[in-house]
C-alpha cells in the first residue's frame, strides 16, 4: 500500500532521515519505535506529503506521491505530535470545521462528528472550549480531527505524550479498535516500546535518522534468543563492583542503575557464583536476583547502546 | 472557503482581550484625546496672553485709486467703472482686520500694537513680541483685483511667530477665520451688487506663513480618523499574527493535509479581516460621535459617505492582511515577522498622515502619502468633512479596490509552496 524508497531528508547539512525503506500493507498496524531525536515524525512528515524529501520517494500503491499529493492526502488521516486544533472553538466546532475543509457531505459530516466524538469518549463535553480540557482529552479531539473523512490510513506521532493513564488507555483502546474493527492501516510512532508492543504487528527501530531493525516482535526478540537477562539488586552500588562484574567470564553487557544490574550474559551460562563472589569481594550484599524475559526495549539498548528515553 | 471565514472570525470573537483591545483601545484613545484638547483649550483660555505686533502698510484710500486707475486702463464703460468703484469703497480688509482684534473676547488676550516694520522685527527678536503680523503695502488693491477682477494675489498678509506654541495656532486660526470673514463680505457684496449666481473668489494665498503648521480641520475629526485607521490597520497585523499560532501549534499543517486551496485559506483571513476592520471603524466613529459629538448635525448622506469610505478603507486592510499572513507562514521567525508588520503600519501611518498633517511637508511627501490606504482615506475623509458630497469619490475609491487587488494578489504569490512553510 505504502512504500519510502531510500526516504532522506538533510537539514541544514545534517542527515534527520537516512535512505530509509518501509512498506506498509494494508490493514497492517506497523510501529515506528525510537528515541527522541531518530527521526520518525521527519519520516511521518515526509510520508503524510507535509515535507519533500531530500532524496528518495514515497509510494502509494506503487506511484509516486512526491509530485502529486493530493491522492495521498485524501486517504491519510495524520495525528500530530502536537494538539493541531484550536484552542479557543469547541470540541464541536474544530471537528465541524476539520470535517467541512476535508470535504465530508454535509449530510453526513454531524452524524461523523457524533459517531467520532462517542468513539472518542467526549460526546458529553463536545459544546465546551478545547482549551478548557485536559491534556488527555485534547489529545483524544486531536486524534478524532484525523478520523473525520474516514482515512484508510491512519499515522499517530506519538499521540499519548504527557497524559494520564486514562486517557492512554482509552487512545490505545481507540487505535486497536480502528485497526481489528475498522481495518484502518496504522501507523504508530512512539517511544513508549509498551504501547507499540501491544498494538503494533510489526515493528521498525529507527535510531539517528535509520532503520537500524524490523520485524515482527517475534523476530526482533529473537535477536536476544541466545542471551540471557538477568537483574541484580545490591545493597550499595560502587564502579569498581561494576567493574568487577564486567570482568566475569560469558558477561556480555553490564548497565548500571541506582542499586540494580542489568547484566546481558551468553545463554546457559552459569555466572551466579563467579557473581556473588564478585559482589562479596567488595564488601556488598546481593539481595536480589532475577532472570528476565527480553522486550522489544531491550533490543532497542541491544542495538542501539542506549534505552528509548535516553 | 465559507468555513475558514466563519472559522476565523470566531477564532477572533473568542479571544475577548483582543476583541476588547481592538475594538474599544481606539474609542479610549480618542476619548483621552478629546479631553485632553479640550482641557488645555478651556483652562488655558485665561491664561493665554499674546503680544503681537500689526504691521499696516497698506493704505485704503491709495489702494481703491489704484484700483479705479487699473480700471481706467480697462476696456470698460464709464457706467460699469462707476458701479465697480461703488462696490469697492464698500470694502475694507483692513478694517476687517482691525475690527477683529477688537473684539472683546479677543482683546482679552491678543494684545495687538501697531508699529512699523523695523521696531517689530526688532521686538520679536527680543522676545518682546509673539508674533507679527504684516498688511503689506497694495494689499487692498491686491484683494480687490482678485475678487473683482480674478487677478492672482501678490501681496499676501505676512504672519511671523517667533515660536510655536498653542496660542500662535489658535492666531493662526484667528487669521483664517479673518481671511473666511473677507470672502463671506466679498461673497455678500458680489450677491447684492446683482451679481447673483457668480461664484466668489476666495483670495487663496492670502495669509503668508512662517514658521507655523495649520490646523486644517477640527482636531477631534482628524485624530478620529487618524487613530481608527491605524488601529484597523493593526487588524492586518493582529489575524496575520493568529497564523502565528496556527503554524506554532501545527493546525496549519493539518489545513494543508486537508487539500484546502491556499486561495481558500487567504481569503479566509482576507474576509475575516476585511469584517473585523469595518466594524472596529463604524464602531469608532458612531461610538465617539454619541459620546463626544465629533461630528455634530451630520446628515444621513454624511453617514452613508462614511460607510463607503470605510467599506473601501477596510477592504485595503484586507488585502493587506493576505501579504502579512503570507509571510508570517513564510517567515520563520516570527518576532522579526511581527517587528516587520509593525514597522509597515507605523511607516503606512507616519506617510498616510495619521499623527500629524502632512501638509507642511515636501510636495514629494504629500504626493507619496496619496499612494498610501491611510494617506488616500485621511484626505478622503477630510475633504469630505469639509466639504460633503461635492467631492468625488471615484478616484480615491478606486486607488482604495486597487490596493486590495494589489496586495491580495501580492499575497497569493508570497504564499509559500508546499514543504517550505
Amino acid at each position: 500500500m505504502i512504500e519510502t524508497v531510500k526516504l532522506s531528508k538533510t537539514f541544514k547539512g545534517k542527515k534527520a532521515v537516512d535512505e530509509i525503506d518501509l512498506y506498509i500493507d494494508e490493514g497492517e498496524s506497523i510501529g515506528l519505535l525510537g528515541p527522541n531525536g531518530a527521526g520518525k515524525s521527519t519520516t511521518i512528515s515526509m510520508i503524510s506529503s507535509l515535507l519533500k524529501p531530500t532524496a528518495g520517494d514515497v509510494k502509494l500503491n506503487g506511484k509516486s506521491t512526491i509530485k502529486n499529493p493530493a491522492e495521498i492526502r485524501r486517504i491519510l488521516g495524520v495525528v500530530p505530535q502536537e494538539i493541531a486544533l484550536y484552542e479557543e472553538l469547541s470540541a464541536y466546532e474544530n471537528l465541524k470545521f476539520f470535517g467541512e475543509i476535508y470535504n465530508v457531505k454535509k449530510t453526513i459530516l454531524e452524524q461523523r462528528i457524533q459517531e467520532i466524538l462517542e468513539m472518542v469518549g467526549l460526546k458529553k463535553p463536545q459544546k465546551e472550549l478545547v482549551k478548557t480540557f485536559s491534556g488527555g482529552m485534547k489529545r483524544r479531539v486531536n486524534i478524532a480531527a484525523a478520523l473525520l473523512h474516514d482515512p484508510k490510513i491512519l499515522i499517530l506521532d506519538e499521540p499519548t505524550v504527557g497524559i494520564d493513564p486514562q486517557s492512554r488507555n482509552h487512545i490505545l483502546e481507540t487505535v486497536r479498535k480502528l485497526n481489528e474493527e475498522n481495518g484502518t492501516t496504522v501507523l504508530y510512532t512512539s517511544h513508549y516500546m509498551e504501547e507499540v508492543e501491544q498494538l503494533c504487528k510489526r515493528v521498525y527501530i529507527m535510531d539517528h535518522g535509520k532503520v537500524v531493525a524490523s520485524g515482527s516482535k517475534e523476530e526482533l526478540l529473537s535477536i536476544l534468543s541466545t542471551e540471557d537477562m538477568i537483574q541484580v539488586t545490591l545493597s550499595e552500588m560502587s564502579d569498581t563492583v561494576v567493574e568487577k562484574v564486567k570482568s566475569i567470564k560469558n558477561i556480555r553487557r553490564v548497565d548500571a542503575t541506582d542499586k540494580s544490574l542489568r547484566i546481558i550474559s551468553k545463554k546457559g551460562s552459569s555466572i551466579l557464583s563467579d557473581l556473588i563472589h564478585a559482589v562479596e569481594s567488595e564488601g556488598i550484599l546481593l539481595t536480589n536476583f532475577q532472570m528476565e524475559t527480553p522486550s522489544l526495549e531491550d533490543v532497542f539498548l541491544h542495538i542501539t547502546g542506549r534505552t528509548l528515553r535516553d | 472557503m465559507f468555513s475558514f471565514i466563519k472559522k476565523d472570525l470566531l477564532v477572533f470573537w473568542r479571544d475577548r482581550k483582543e476583541v476588547l483591545i481592538s475594538l474599544l483601545a481606539p474609542i479610549l484613545i480618542l476619548v483621552v484625546l478629546h479631553v485632553a484638547f479640550s482641557g488645555i483649550s478651556v483652562k488655558d483660555a485665561g491664561e493665554m496672553d499674546l503680544r503681537v505686533g500689526l504691521i499696516l502698510e497698506d493704505d485704503k484710500a491709495t489702494g481703491l485709486k489704484q484700483f479705479e486707475e487699473a480700471l481706467l486702463e480697462m476696456d470698460l464703460r464709464e457706467i460699469e467703472i462707476d458701479a465697480m468703484m461703488e462696490q469697492a469703497e464698500t470694502l475694507s480688509p483692513i478694517g476687517i482686520m482691525v475690527k477683529l482684534f477688537e473684539d472683546p473676547e479677543l482683546s482679552s488676550w491678543i494684545h495687538t500694537i501697531e508699529m512699523n516694520e523695523e521696531e517689530a522685527q526688532k521686538q520679536i527678536e527680543n522676545g518682546e513680541l509673539d508674533a507679527i503680523i504684516k498688511i503689506p503695502e497694495g494689499f487692498t488693491y491686491d484683494v480687490l483685483g482678485k475678487v473683482m477682477l480674478d487677478e492672482p494675489v501678490e501681496t499676501p498678509i505676512r504672519f511671523q511667530i517667533e515660536e510655536h506654541s498653542l496660542e500662535t495656532d489658535i492666531l493662526a486660526g484667528v487669521i483664517d477665520n479673518y481671511m473666511e470673514a473677507l470672502n463671506f463680505q466679498f461673497a455678500l457684496s458680489a450677491v447684492t451688487g446683482g451679481e447673483e449666481g457668480s461664484e466668489p473668489a476666495l483670495p487663496q494665498g492670502g495669509r503668508e506663513v512662517i514658521k507655523e503648521n495649520a490646523v486644517e480641520i477640527e482636531l477631534a475629526q482628524y485624530y478620529t480618523i487618524g487613530m481608527s485607521s491605524l488601529f484597523a490597520l493593526f487588524i492586518a497585523a493582529t489575524v496575520a499574527a493568529k497564523t502565528v499560532t496556527e503554524k506554532r501549534e501545527r493546525v496549519f499543517n493539518r489545513i494543508l493535509l486537508t487539500n484546502s486551496r491556499p486561495f481558500s485559506y487567504l481569503m479566509g483571513k482576507v474576509i475575516s479581516t476585511f469584517c473585523m476592520a469595518w466594524i472596529q471603524l463604524m464602531l469608532v466613529f458612531v461610538v465617539t460621535d454619541l459620546m463626544l459629538g465629533i461630528f455634530p448635525e451630520k446628515s444621513t448622506e454624511f453617514w452613508l459617505g462614511i460607510i463607503v469610505i470605510v467599506t473601501f478603507f477596510s477592504l485595503s486592510i484586507s488585502g493587506l492582511s493576505a501579504i502579512f499572513t503570507s509571510l508570517t507562514i513564510r517567515m520563520h521567525n516570527i518576532n522579526t515577522a511581527n517587528g516587520l508588520f509593525t514597522m509597515v503600519v507605523m511607516g503606512f501611518a507616519a506617510l498616510g498622515g495619521n499623527f500629524f498633517s502632512l501638509e507642511q511637508f515636501p510636495e514629494w511627501v504629500q504626493a507619496l502619502s496619496q499612494w498610501t490606504p491611510t494617506g488616500v482615506v485621511i484626505d478622503l475623509f477630510t475633504e469630505f468633512s469639509q466639504n460633503g458630497n461635492a467631492i468625488s469619490f471615484a478616484v480615491p475609491l478606486m486607488k482604495q479596490f486597487g490596493f486590495f487587488i494589489g496586495f491580495l494578489v501580492i499575497g497569493i504569490l508570497l504564499f509559500p509552496e508546499r514543504g517550505k512553510s
